[in-house]
């Protein structure tokens, strides 16, 4: 019943109720089909078998089971690999001098408006200090 | 006591940490199981989510991917395929 050549009707799985061709028989359980479905190793209880045979030979390439298919009219979609985009590559920035030494002030802004803001009540006259070193 | 209007046993009781003690929270009931369409076994891989849940959870996570998934069962759908290959 199940030779190499035998159109079959997948049952189960997300490929069930696709035709495909028995390229090669693995073991008395197993069977390696190719065709609208994808080209797998397959358990026969998930095959239905059909009347029909095709001609080809025992492990028969992709594209010979596509040209044999469309002369039974079934067209398989075949998809092709997409092409990876080339990411542009991350560069680090190279700063001049005189943009680090803002950057730095900035932070020490930061950091001494926080201390400001504590020490404000208690001594306003630090505040001038601090403006100081923004400079 | 708990309030009028949790007294009728609609709402799911569940009991929630807190800190240092558990409460009492109510929630809405879950959905049935998913059965076949035409046998009436429960499905497997269709999961109970109340509609927000299953607003939130992607369509792949709530069916098998097979034709007819989430409808029939594995069983039925087999014998749907066979069927139709005979005519
Ligand atoms: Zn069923």
């Amino acid at each position: 019943m199940y030779e190499i050549g035998r159109l079959c009707v997948k049952i189960a799985g997300r490929d069930a109720g696709k035709k495909c061709v028995i390229v090669d028989i693995l073991d008395s359980n197993y069977v390696l089909i190719d065709g609208e479905t994808r080209r797998r190793k397959c358990n026969l209880t998930h095959l239905e078998p059909l009347n029909q045979i095709i001609k080809i030979k025992k492990k028969a390439s992709n594209v010979d089971i596509i040209k044999e298919f469309k002369k039974l009219k079934i067209e398989i979609k075949t998809t092709k690999p997409k092409k990876a985009e080339k990411r542009p590559k991350k560069t680090k920035k190279i700063k001049n001098n005189e943009e680090k030494t803002a950057i730095k002030t900035v932070k020490q802004t930061k950091t001494s408006k926080t201390s400001s803001t504590k020490e404000k009540k208690a001594t306003p006259k630090k505040k001038t200090v601090t403006t100081k070193k923004v400079k | 006591m708990p309030a009028g209007r949790y007294k009728s046993r609609s709402l799911r009781r569940v009991f929630t940490k807190v800190i240092s003690k558990t409460k009492l929270t109510y929630k809405k009931r879950k959905p049935k199981i998913a059965h076949c369409a035409n046998c009436k076994t429960p499905l497997k891989g269709v999961p109970r989510l109340r509609p927000h849940q299953a607003q939130n959870t992607p369509k792949t996570q709530k069916r098998p991917q097979r034709p007819f998934g989430g409808k029939l069962c594995s069983k039925c759908t087999r014998a749907k395929i066979k069927s139709s290959i005979q005519e």
